[in-house]
């Protein structure tokens, strides 16, 4: 008797118990799902969050740093920190200030006070102050234009760049290059247009973070004089905030350390009370690094949970497979009394376990794959497709199960003496 | 001779309280050719002689040569051959897999004897043709009556050419007019010069069979010819 005939035996099998047969699938079909779907969605939500983070950039140190001066100098610590950067060139990359201003945005008829949308999804333009090296701290690279200057930083020049949500809420798909802005009135001439920061594979336009990250006009910080002059009394005398750019993880590690100890010789140390004002060294990193380790206790609880249906859809074929067990027992009988070797019995059960689990394990693929695309997209907002590492580990494991079980009794049956086997009922 | 059984035993439980002597001591041989009716009551052991017999199980003591094998030295997989070549069942509940149609339950025992597919369909055709069910290959055993799922049964016996046929009340459960016909068949059987061993508790079936060998408590009580008035 040769695999081809056993193998017909098998499909005759299944062919002649269809509800069987549809019930054990089902149970693949059904943890199979789970599985996946529930594990591609917790990478989603991760990624998706990591990579709105990354968008802002790795490796950033936020300096916030104030000294009294008596109202003589506005930029005492900026000048000394941007001195003091320069040293250490070989850990950082770039030092801007980087504050945020209230201003009123205006293009022909477009206003920004008219941006906000009914739902809070859409707000106008977050305006930054900020160096020649605020795109490198910030992780923006020019699209089309040119970025700010040292000269323009230097000379006050009434220019700016936009991030490209910006652009496209102010000029839709017209070139704003050349073109002049008012900020409270005061003229800027648009210079360049900043790439989109977007990830664009997990952070969809449908999505609010998108919004986010594109939506900003970067002025010079050296501008404040003019706002002062128009009277605007949206602009702070003297920056507070700034931002450094380090290397990498280590050189911000080491740098940080270093700013503080400059920033406490420059400004006093506050816990002695012996200070001239305030300083606070602090990196993104460490909640960046806090969030990972929480999204990875979240995905192990959702692996731990898709595992636990993985476990209750085996028990489910197991039960199916068991409840035929006496009528499969008989039958076994039979076919021994008619001349079935043992190993002939065994072989055929196998190659019908392996072809019901593994029909339902590939439906189980399937539903797996489009409810992933279906759940994903209603949620999240993105395409995302399972990792194969998954899917091939859940089809091992649930195949494995339905194996195992739909071969249980064939192994026991068959070892039985005919006469025994033919009793029960 | 081609069943020889010496001073068999069949023991349920040995050494305990509830001992069953199923067959205590049985010695019977058998030629080639005959027709043997073994009757007893129920619970006389007569199954368990014909389960024996059949190599369905083992006898816990004794001696049994089928064709002059000792079939109690065989493996399990050596038995499965012998039952599948030497041996035709026919039993009383029928035992046909439900799932399959008449065809495939006929041919079933082909397969395992592993004989090609075209020379299958002819002794799958003959087979059934024997016992007139040829235009019902398709049906399923629940759509059969009990008369035709036993001829069924009869002919997934024949289908192998096998030198012995046993059959275990292969009329019991069938109404007297189907059973007849069942009977029927087995004597052309017979008269073909197929070994024919017939199981049964009813005194009128063994009237009919040229060999009667009465059983009761596990043991034979008489073995005698005598004369049928088909032959």
């Amino acid at each position: 008797m040769n695999l081809k005939q056993t193998i017909k035996l098998a499909a005759k099998s299944i062919a002649a118990r269809k509800g069987r047969t549809f019930l054990t699938m089902l149970g693949v079909i059904i943890g199979l799902a789970a599985v996946i779907i529930l594990v591609t969605y917790a990478q989603g939500t991760t990624k998706q969050m990591m990579d709105l983070m990354k968008s802002m950039g790795t490796n950033q140190i936020q300096v916030s740093a104030y000294k009294w001066t008596g109202g003589s100098s506005d930029d005492v610590v900026f000048n000394s920190l941007y001195n003091y950067c320069k040293q250490l060139d070989d850990l950082v990359v770039g030092v801007t200030p980087n504050q945020y201003c209230w201003f009123t945005v205006q293009y022909g008829a477009k206003n920004s006070n008219n941006m906000y949308s009914d739902d809070g999804s859409v707000q106008p333009p977050q305006i930054w102050m900020g160096s020649d090296q605020w795109a490198a701290c910030n992780n923006a690279t020019i699209a089309a234009g040119r970025d700010l200057t040292y000269l323009d930083v230097q000379s006050g020049s009434q220019v700016c760049v936009l991030g490209s949500y910006a652009a496209k809420m102010f000029f839709n798909y017209a070139n704003p290059i050349g073109e002049t802005m008012l900020f409270d009135g005061v003229p800027f001439r648009v210079i360049g247009v900043y790439e989109s920061r977007i990830n664009e594979e997990t952070l969809t336009e449908e999505t609010q973070y998108y919004v986010q990250q594109d939506n900003f006009i970067l002025l010079p910080y050296t501008t404040t004089r003019a706002f002062q002059i128009a009277g605007s009394s949206n602009v702070s005398t003297g920056n507070s905030d700034f931002i450094v750019k380090a290397k990498d993880a280590a050189s911000r590690i080491e740098a940080s350390a270093r700013l503080e100890s400059f920033l406490k010789s420059l400004i006093g140390d506050s816990s002695t009370g012996n200070s001239y004002g305030y300083y606070n060294v602090y990196s993104n990193d460490n909640y960046i690094d806090s969030t990972e380790e929480a999204n990875r206790s979240q995905q192990m609880l959702l692996g731990g949970i898709a595992a636990i249906s993985l476990i209750v859809g085996g028990i489910g074929i197991m039960n199916i497979m068991l409840v035929t067990v006496t009528e499969r027992t008989r039958e076994i009988g039979i076919r021994k009394a008619i001349g079935a070797e043992r190993r002939s019995i065994i072989i055929q059960f196998l190659i019908e376990a392996c072809m019901i689990c593994g029909i339902g394990g590939i439906l189980g693929i399937a539903v797996g794959y489009v409810g992933t695309l279906i759940v994903c997209k209603q949620t999240l907002g993105i395409i995302l497709l399972p990792n194969a590492g998954i899917t091939i580990g859940a089809f091992v494991i649930s195949v494995g199960l339905g194996i195992i079980f739909g071969l249980y009794p064939a192994i026991k049956a068959s070892g039985l003496q005919p006469v025994e086997a033919l009793r029960a009922d | 001779m081609l069943i020889d059984i010496k001073n068999v035993f069949k023991i349920y439980n040995e050494g305990e309280e509830r001992e069953v002597r199923a067959l205590n001591g049985v010695s019977l041989t058998i030629d080639r050719g005959e027709f043997v009716a073994i009757v007893g009551q129920s619970g006389s052991g007569k199954s368990t002689l014909m389960n024996l017999i059949g190599c369905l199980d083992i006898p816990t003591y004794g001696e049994y040569h089928l064709d002059g094998t000792d079939v109690t030295d065989l493996s399990d997989r050596q038995l499965s051959h012998v039952r599948n070549k030497q041996i035709g069942f026919i039993f009383q509940g029928f035992n046909l897999i439900p799932a399959l149609s008449a065809y495939e339950n006929v041919e079933l025992p082909l397969i395992y004897q592993g004989i090609k597919a075209s020379v299958r369909r002819e002794r799958v055709r003959d087979a059934l043709e024997r016992v007139s069910l040829w235009d019902r290959r398709d049906h399923k055993p629940t759509e059969m009556s009990g008369g035709q799922q036993q001829r069924v049964a009869i002919a997934r016996a024949i289908a192998t050419h096998p030198p012995i046929i046993l059959a275990d009340e292969p009329t019991g459960a069938l109404d007297s007019k189907t059973g007849i016909h069942v009977l029927e068949i087995l004597r052309r059987l017979y008269k073909e010069g197929t070994t024919v061993i017939l199981i049964t508790h009813d005194n009128g079936i063994a009237a009919t069979v040229p060999r009667v060998v009465r059983i009761s408590d596990g043991q034979i009580v008489s073995d005698g010819q005598q004369e049928v008035d088909w032959l």
